[in-house]
């Protein structure tokens, strides 16, 4: 099976600062792959060029074999790569059902059905559809930013950090959830500093260390890694 | 080691002050060029001026106008009205012109005020300031104005004496800029302008610093605002607007550079000579003015100075 | 005491009018419009000289409303946009030196064009009678004017698709580019309505008075003070405050003159500015 999404020789710098050196991963389709490091290793710029946020000063983005560096933000989103930020970044000021509806942008015909696919997929949010979304809870919030991104039926979903803030059993539900969709075919990337969740729900993994691709290998292998089991789970 | 940093910069003071005195003989005996001239210093005093304030400490003030015509209404009503003499009323002017720079600049930075805000609160000062003169007819003479000729400025009002004055004045100005800058201040004053919350965690006390720099560039305007009140001969509202300083400022500083000691002489000089340039197009040269400024913040951000120093790779102050 | 409070309500729907527009554009990202005013009289002065012409009132302001719209499109496509590409503190200070010398573009070239311009529009009945309190025609109109406009642009932005990716575009940029919306493109829309609004305003004030050249930055003044007591980036409470400073305004010129009240006008919005600097009417995030 062909990559999704494959990255090769990626290069991020803010001003003459490298973050992203020489990254290389892929993903493939229906697959959950996760990209853990500590803070600062560069897991969001790396996943902000991924989505066309930020311009790479070196290396290919490639979506089913198209080249898709250049391109401009809204554009990836059209062709259904879609980032979902740490910060949420929602509309304080609209209701939740506002927000989901302009996550449908893009493919604003089939609103209605993806509104109840979201709505069903997280019910708090249907009981809440006519609350700002600025005073939401965290966890809802995070929810909100999910659904929102869910609303354009993508073919990828790129996930920072989505258990930020987060209190420990809302993470667990919003991993149901996920799990729920990975079930439905849709293909994830998450960026986690929640290591034992992130590899128990992917099937691959990364790890993002200064920038660069340090190991990598199928998630269960991961787990079983003392290096890991040491840096990341805080076994000794 | 240290007099040599310093050395350029005394260099260059005697160099513009050497230049700038021989002026009036290069020009003869035109009364017209003198005056153009005379008015060049004023503008590049005035933009001295607002170097300290914005050039280096981020301050939009957008009342140099206003606190201009503050310091000089209030010197020239009190020696029409009040009977005093010039050169004591100039001082008070010149108080009462930092107290407002002060004050802006203290409530700004205490209710941590961004760069816009303190745009639009001085933006609404000048207009205050516009509508106080008009309104207090009684003192001010309104929109007609008041004559200054006569009121005991004599020095001010002979043709080349006044250019000498006003040029000593300037040279105070820019002295006053070297020893802030080389003080303990302007080492402040860079690394605010640098990054504001990081100078704050390193421990420098930037309300202080900044209403310093607000205070001092104010006074410096007040100076030369009340100055000028009396070379000009006469005062109204107009002459202190928003269209005759305050855009003059910003182009002249955006011409030569902000935050270096020669951008208002230099900007001052460009400035000086194409206003004479676009004379002849009568009321269109604000046309001109706002297109080069639109123009000079796009792409000429950083002035001359700065654009000097890349092609002769000399740190020119 | 009622005429003065119609009038200042009516004269409030106008100061309204302009604040908005400042309102709009300052949800890009700190855009501060400074020649906002100059919309407004290129459109009343269009607006003016067409009915000078022989036309058609309702035409003629459609017109002047139009080419206030124009012009704000044409802005936004060159001039604004290295405001654009910058971010943050930089995009406030460009966006606020851009316009600032485009204010001294148009105020310079009408000044040219038209030197000692006072244009007014005049209308055939000056004014009628309602209940025993005589009304001017022009404040009706206004009146009805502004109604008009904000029913229609709250209508359309709480309504429409478009008039809900503005609204998204103002409350979070980012946000609506992860939606796949073009920021780009709606903020030419928001700036070019905003322009259009102005405009409106300009033909507001050609009703009211008159138009020159220096209305302008007079404008744009009045326009940001109500724009910041109703909080710049609420349009709610520019509204709201665009009324309210109106009725102190009326009232305040009836008792002590109008000198003093503008000083009370603009020691208000410096209040503002210090106690609240969100203004009066913002949201509590």
């Amino acid at each position: 099976m062909s990559a999704l999404i494959a990255v090769e020789g990626l290069k991020v710098a803010y001003g003459d600062m490298p973050v992203v050196r020489d990254v290389s991963l892929e993903v493939r389709q229906g697959e959950a792959v996760a990209v853990i490091g500590p803070n600062g290793a560069g897991k969001t710029t790396l996943f902000k060029a991924i989505a066309g946020m930020l311009k790479p000063r070196g290396g290919k983005i490639l979506y089913r074999g198209a080249r898709i560096d250049g391109l401009r933000h809204c554009d990836t989103v059209k062709r259904g790569v879609v980032y979902v930020p740490a910060e949420r970044e929602l509309f304080p000021q609209m209701t939740v059902l506002e927000n989901l509806e302009l996550g449908a942008y893009t493919n604003y015909k089939s609103r209605r059905e993806r509104l109840e696919f979201v709505l069903r997929l997280f019910p708090r949010l249907a009981e809440r559809r006519s609350q700002m979304a600025g005073t939401l809870s965290g966890g809802e919030q995070q929810m909100l930013a999910v659904g929102r991104g869910l609303m354009t039926r993508p073919s990828i979903l790129l996930l920072d950090e989505p258990s930020t803030g987060l209190a420990p059993l809302f993470v667990s539900e919003l991993y149901r959830q996920l799990s729920r969709l990975k079930e439905e075919g849709l293909t994830i990337l998450l960026a986690e500093q929640q290591v034992p969740h992130a590899l128990s729900f992917t099937e691959r993994a990364y790890v993002l260390e200064n920038g660069a691709i340090r190991l990598f290998g199928k998630s269960k292998d991961l787990l079983g890694d003392p290096e890991i089991q040491r840096t990341y789970l805080g076994v000794a | 080691m240290n007099r040599n940093r310093y050395l350029a910069d005394y260099v260059t003071l005697l160099i513009v002050a050497v230049v700038l005195a021989l002026v009036p003989l290069g020009v003869g005996g035109s009364a017209y060029y003198l005056r153009i001239a005379t008015l060049m210093l004023i503008y590049m005093a005035y933009a001295v001026a607002f170097n300290i304030i914005f050039g280096h400490t981020r301050q939009l003030f957008l009342c140099i106008g206003a606190l201009a015509g503050s310091s000089a209404y209030l010197s020239v009503v009190l020696v029409t009205k009040g009977s005093l003499p010039p050169w004591a009323t100039i001082p008070l002017g010149i108080v009462f012109a930092a107290l407002l720079g002060g004050v802006f600049s203290y409530v700004s930075v205490r209710r941590g005020l961004g760069v816009i805000f303190v745009g639009i609160v001085t933006l609404v000062f000048s207009l205050i300031f516009h509508n106080l003169i008009l309104g207090l007819r009684e003192l001010t003479n309104g929109e007609t104005g008041i004559e200054t000729r006569g009121l005991g400025a004599a020095a001010l009002e002979s043709g080349r004496g006044s250019y000498y004055v006003i040029l000593a004045v300037l040279m105070a100005c820019l002295v006053v800029y070297h020893l802030l800058m080389r003080s303990r201040a302007g080492m402040a004053f860079r690394a605010i302008a640098d990054d504001e919350i990081a100078a704050e965690l390193a421990g420098i006390d930037v309300t202080s610093y900044k209403v310093l720099a607000a205070s001092v560039g104010s006074a410096l305007v007040g100076a030369v605002g009340a100055v000028y009140a009396y070379y000009s001969g006469f005062i109204n509202p107009t002459v202190y607007a928003l269209v005759s300083v305050d855009i003059v400022v910003l182009i002249t500083l955006l011409l030569g550079g902000m935050g270096t000691l020669l951008g208002p002489v230099l900007g001052g000089v460009l400035f000086a000579v194409l206003d004479e340039l676009v004379r002849p197009l009568g009321r269109l040269n604000v046309l001109v003015y706002g297109v080069l400024m639109i123009v000079l913040v796009i792409t000429f951000r950083h002035g001359l100075v700065a654009a000097l120093r890349k092609i002769a790779k000399v740190r020119i102050p | 005491m009622i005429a003065i409070l119609v009038d200042g309500i009516v004269q409030g729907l106008q100061l309204s009018l302009m604040a908005v527009g400042i309102t709009l554009i300052y949800g890009l990202g700190g855009v501060l419009n400074l020649a906002h005013g100059q919309f407004a009289v290129v459109g009343g002065i269009t607006t003016a000289l067409f009915i000078g012409e022989g036309m058609n009132p309702l035409a003629a302001c459609a017109l002047g409303v139009v080419s206030a719209g124009v012009l704000g499109l044409a802005v936004d496509r060159t001039v604004l946009v290295p405001a654009y590409r910058s971010a943050g503190e930089e995009r406030l200070l460009l966006g606020l030196l851009i316009t600032l010398g485009l204010s001294f573009v148009v105020n310079g070239y009408l000044d040219y064009k038209y030197p000692n311009i006072a244009l007014t529009i005049r209308l055939a009945t000056p004014s009628f009678n309602v209940v025993g309190i005589t009304i001017r025609t022009a404040s009706a109109v206004v009146a009805l004017i502004a109604i008009v406009a904000f029913v229609l642009l709250f209508a359309f932005l709480k309504g429409t698709l478009l008039g809900k990716v503005i609204r998204s575009v103002i409350q979070n940029e980012v946000g609506a580019g992860l939606c796949g919306i073009d920021p780009g493109r709606i903020r030419t829309l928001i700036v070019t309505l905003s322009a259009m609004m102005a405009g409106l305003g300009g033909v507001a004030q050609g009703l009211f008075s008159s138009l020159g050249t220096e209305m302008g930055n007079e404008l744009t003044s009045f326009a940001l003070i109500v724009a910041v007591v109703g909080g710049v980036r609420s349009i709610n409470g520019t509204l709201a405050a665009g009324v309210l400073l109106g009725i102190v305004n009326a009232f305040a010129s009836y008792f002590v003159g109008a000198y003093l009240t503008l000083i009370i006008l603009l020691g208000t919005a410096v209040f503002t500015i210090l106690l609240r600097p969100a203004g009066l009417f913002a949201y509590r995030t």
